[in-house]
């Protein structure tokens, strides 16, 4: 049965051609990070200035080098999703797609700059408000 | 290319679906001239019979009629895109992939693309999807590729005619017509 099978199986693939798979973006993870900075600015100011304990500077050296990648992951998490997943018909809906992305990543890139608990949560806002952008195209 | 509407001397519903007869079936009839001198671009059927007489589909963008992993028997020796609502094998353009679609318009057809009509060329078709969106979504699969996307497609490219499924077996028969009216 299995030498019938192969011998009537066609050796030649047509494909009922599609894009490749849709669905795949999020912007939890842009979300998260962006926590994810809030969170380390929130840390490196519990830090004591005052102490020159190698602990503490090794804390200090971990939180601001979280902070500068995930402040990054938020840059390349929001970029993405807006250069492939966002195409001129979801302007109708949020005209102004374009400069609050390039907002949020002038913001994220301050981010790194910075230590700044008021910016964190700007650019947590930011996001949110992307997410919110980005879901409301798939109600 | 794309005009703002269908030339008025044309018949009034020139879209593809519209169910009517061949344009070249009358030749008497008002519409632009088109040469329809067929075949020059086709291969011999020294050829063409060479095949492929059956293939395997992959993907879902004919969904209902055609699901991912028929077995279809094809004609390769047609000489003229076949009439609309029928199902071609052929090769896209500039990539080659050989692709499976449903013929929406023939040579000298006006069709409804962006914003306007496209009049098509006397060796052009245009080929389209029977899935939508949320079905090839739902499958798995990102948004269908057809006419849409890479345009008309020249007889030149066309490999051949698609009319019977004999796999699996719970499906054997001729293949369905056009699923609806677009």
């Amino acid at each position: 049965m299995s030498r019938l099978t192969s011998l009537l199986a066609p050796k030649t693939v047509a494909r009922a051609h599609c894009d490749v798979p849709c669905g795949i973006y999020d912007p939890a993870q842009a979300v998260l990070a962006a926590r994810t900075v809030a969170r380390m600015v929130e840390l490196i100011g519990q830090l004591d200035p005052a102490s020159t304990s190698v602990e503490d500077r090794a804390k200090f050296v971990r939180c601001v080098n979280v902070k500068e990648q995930h402040a990054e992951l938020v840059k390349h998490e929001v970029q993405v999703i807006w250069s492939d997943y966002f195409k001129p018909v979801h302007l109708e809906a949020t005209p102004d797609l374009h400069t609050k992305v390039w907002n949020l990543l002038k913001l994220a890139g301050e981010n790194k700059q910075h230590v700044d608990a008021a910016l964190a949560a700007r650019l947590e806002a930011a996001v949110k408000e992307f997410a919110d952008i980005f879901w409301a195209t798939k109600k | 290319m794309t005009t703002p509407g269908p030339d008025p001397s044309t018949p009034a519903s020139p879209i593809p679906g519209d169910g009517g007869a061949p344009r070249e079936a009358d030749p008497g009839a008002p519409g632009p001239a088109v040469n329809l001198a067929p075949d020059v671009h086709r291969p011999p059927l020294s050829e063409s019979i060479r095949g492929p007489w059956r293939i395997v589909v992959e993907e879902a963008s004919m969904l209902p009629a055609i699901h991912p992993g028929d077995w279809l028997l094809v004609d390769p020796t047609v000489t003229r895109w076949p009439r609309r609502g029928s199902i071609v094998v052929f090769r896209e353009p500039e990539t080659g992939t050989l692709s499976i679609k449903r013929v929406a318009g023939r040579p000298g057809d006006w069709v409804p693309f962006e914003e306007g009509y496209l009049h098509l060329g006397p060796q052009e078709a245009w080929l389209l999807s029977d899935a939508d969106e949320a079905t090839t979504a739902a499958n798995g699969f990102g948004a269908p590729l057809d006419s849409r996307r890479y345009g008309p497609v020249l007889l030149e490219h066309l490999v051949g005619r698609a009319w019977f499924r004999y796999g699996p077996a719970e499906r054997f028969g001729l293949l369905p017509g056009r699923p609806r009216v677009r």
